[in-house]
């Protein structure tokens, strides 16, 4: 038990200076410093276990690729082209913006890995949309676009699987593949809110598309809903490693970009770089900490303690995870959903594994709680983005968001407790778990 | 004064400049990499550690020179909520304990970057000591950057920005 004193001590000093203020990804390396010294160890021993971890986690340079790829999407026209196709398809029901804004999320999900990009991007569009019809609240439309961006991540490819992946050594293609029928199983959870709600708000039946033109529009969206179909097809066919598709998916939104739909200028390019490159520092930093408290964990042997600890209270799977769910999406109120994934599951992971909870089906729940936490006050992303896009009150969004997260936590729950059905795609492609 | 300021006004833009040049050198190198192994069929070395420097700089020296406060990530959700008074104390608080920290684990990290240049990464044959060099200049800046917090929070000038409204360049979440 002596063991325990230095590992406290690091964990008492990233809360305190992460709740004073200090970025999360520093606090954490302070942490590790200090368990370090106290422990009379080198504390270059966490230096070298950031610089080796990020110069061989080769994995990990999708995150900047799949970033890069979605700013390029978002200056270029592809999102409005997919708004109008979406329109057509399924605009013309009560409440119709409502399904366009959750078919174009998932359509857009297939593209990007980030949720704060979908709701910048297609969000963005959606909103206008939705105001100018002049039939929706500035907050319905917050709360819908909010809502729907938390699909982004877990329909293939994901920013954050890609870093479960890291932390669990999980293959992130079936990871990918086992979040697909989670998305949609979301988005049909989503498509009942707003239906009681268009119903409840009396929302008038929108103009719709005339059918005829569907074919042009699906001709002029074609370039940018192949895009799901390359990744995905390049990936799963051997063709190329998720990484290289992340480069790929950037590139093929390059080049629609600016030779198909002659939108994006060099400028522009330059700020879709720096932008991209500033957010992958920024979580960049983050994952720098976790290595270094990689080596404070593995030290202590924290996720065998863990696992004991879990396992006396002889909790069986279900009521584990039933457990996790609910650590993590209070967490999800406070934290960010990166520092959740790097910090606090890979404590978790050891334990679940322990009890035969499958690591895939694991991190698709993790993923999903994470993304909850998005949407939930007071620390909520995808609430600030919306507040600040519909420039209404952060609360009068969280009110009109509620329905939407109740929904989500129900979807929650049944991709927790029916691992089968999470596991039945990937298990088409020889998954053996 | 002022031709400090153009001078700090300079570099950072060129700092900007190097990091969207590695990311797109990142970007552009993975593209040639496809090209290379998978339409060529040759099979290359130096694309993959070329991506790998490039990420670690990246992140390190991006972090160091071109990251706002307001793209980092924090848990300011009780800070922001503190009177002015108390988020000075914070500040000072953290900033000192940061930089202390830092300060003090510079020289066996030091000793650990200069022990690399004995070995050479595997393709482009680079001593490693000149690859994560880019760890000193980060640990500097954080140094340099917690001290002027701390600064800021004796003195009571410029508080620290809060995220809410920043969140678009949190894109990775």
């Amino acid at each position: 038990m002596t063991m325990i004193d230095p590992f406290l001590l690091a964990i008492i000093i990233i809360a305190v200076l992460s709740l004073c203020g200090l970025t999360v990804g520093l606090a954490v390396m302070c942490g590790s410093f200090v368990y370090m010294l106290v422990k009379g160890h080198d504390p270059s021993l966490a230096t070298e276990s950031m610089l080796q971890g990020l110069f061989n986690g080769y994995t990990l340079l999708a995150i900047p690729l799949f970033i890069l790829a979605a700013d390029i999407m978002n200056i270029g026209s592809l999102s409005d082209r997919l708004m109008r196709f979406a329109q057509a398809l399924v605009g013309r029901f009560r409440g119709g913006l409502g399904y366009v804004d959750i078919l174009a999320s998932v359509i857009f999900s297939g593209m990007s890995g980030s949720a704060v990009a979908d709701a910048v991007g297609m969000g963005r569009i959606t909103i206008n949309m939705m105001l100018k019809s002049g039939k929706y609240t500035a907050s319905y439309a917050g709360a819908i676009v909010a809502a729907t961006a938390t699909i982004g991540p877990i329909i293939p490819p994901s920013i954050p699987m890609v870093l479960y992946a890291l932390i669990s050594d999980q293959s992130i293609g079936f990871l990918f593949l086992a979040g697909v029928i989670p998305g949609l199983l979301m988005a049909i959870a989503m498509a009942v809110v707003n239906y009681v709600q268009a119903v409840r708000r009396d929302y008038p039946i929108d103009d719709s598309v005339p059918l005829r033109e569907l074919p042009k529009l699906t001709f002029q969206a074609l370039p940018a809903l192949m895009m799901p179909v390359i990744l995905l097809g390049g990936i799963y066919g051997g063709v190329m490693s998720p990484t290289e598709a992340a480069a790929v998916a950037a590139l093929y939104a390059l080049i629609v970009s600016t030779v198909l739909y002659r939108s994006v200028s060099f400028v522009q390019f330059y700020e879709a770089l720096l932008n991209s490159a500033r957010s992958t520092a920024a979580v960049g930093v983050l994952i720098a900490g976790a290595l270094t408290f990689d080596y404070v964990i593995a030290r202590e042997q924290v996720a065998v303690t863990l696992s004991v600890w879990i396992d006396g209270m002889e909790l069986g799977p279900m009521a584990f995870l039933l457990v996790v769910n609910l650590l993590l999406l209070a967490l999800g109120c406070i934290l960010d959903a990166g520092a959740i994934l790097l910090i606090v599951v890979p404590l978790l992971v050891p334990a679940a594994a322990a009890l035969g909870i499958d690591l895939v089906h694991f991190g698709v729940v993790v993923v999903v709680n994470g993304m909850i936490g998005l949407v939930t006050p007071p620390y909520g992303l995808l609430l600030f983005i919306v507040a600040n896009i519909t420039k209404e009150p952060v609360s009068r969004i969280v009110r009109d968001t509620m329905p939407f997260v109740l929904s989500l936590i129900v979807a929650l729950g049944i991709i927790t407790f029916w691992p089968d059905m999470v596991l039945w795609l990937p298990r088409q492609f020889g998954y053996g778990g | 004064m002022t031709r400090l300021m153009h001078l700090r006004a300079w570099a950072s833009q060129r700092a900007d400049n190097v990091l969207a040049l590695l990311l797109f050198s990142m970007f552009a190198t993975f593209i040639l990499q496809i090209l290379f192994r998978r339409v060529l069929g040759w099979s290359v070395g130096w694309t993959v550690e070329w991506v790998a420097i490039a990420w670690l700089w990246g992140i390190l020296f991006g972090f160091a020179f071109v990251v706002r406060e307001v793209d980092v990530i924090r848990l300011d959700i009780l800070y922001v909520a503190l009177p002015r008074s108390l988020q000075r104390v914070c500040d000072v608080v953290t900033g000192l304990t940061c930089a202390a920290i830092f300060a003090i684990t510079l020289p066996a990290s030091w000793d650990y970057i200069d022990f690399m240049a004995r070995e050479r990464t595997a393709f482009l044959r680079w001593p490693f000591h000149l690859v994560f060099s880019v760890y000193l200049a980060f640990a500097v800046s954080v140094i340099l950057r917690s001290l002027v917090t701390a600064w800021r929070g004796l003195t009571g000038t410029m508080p620290l920005p809060a995220t809410g409204p920043n969140a678009e360049s949190h894109d990775h979440d």
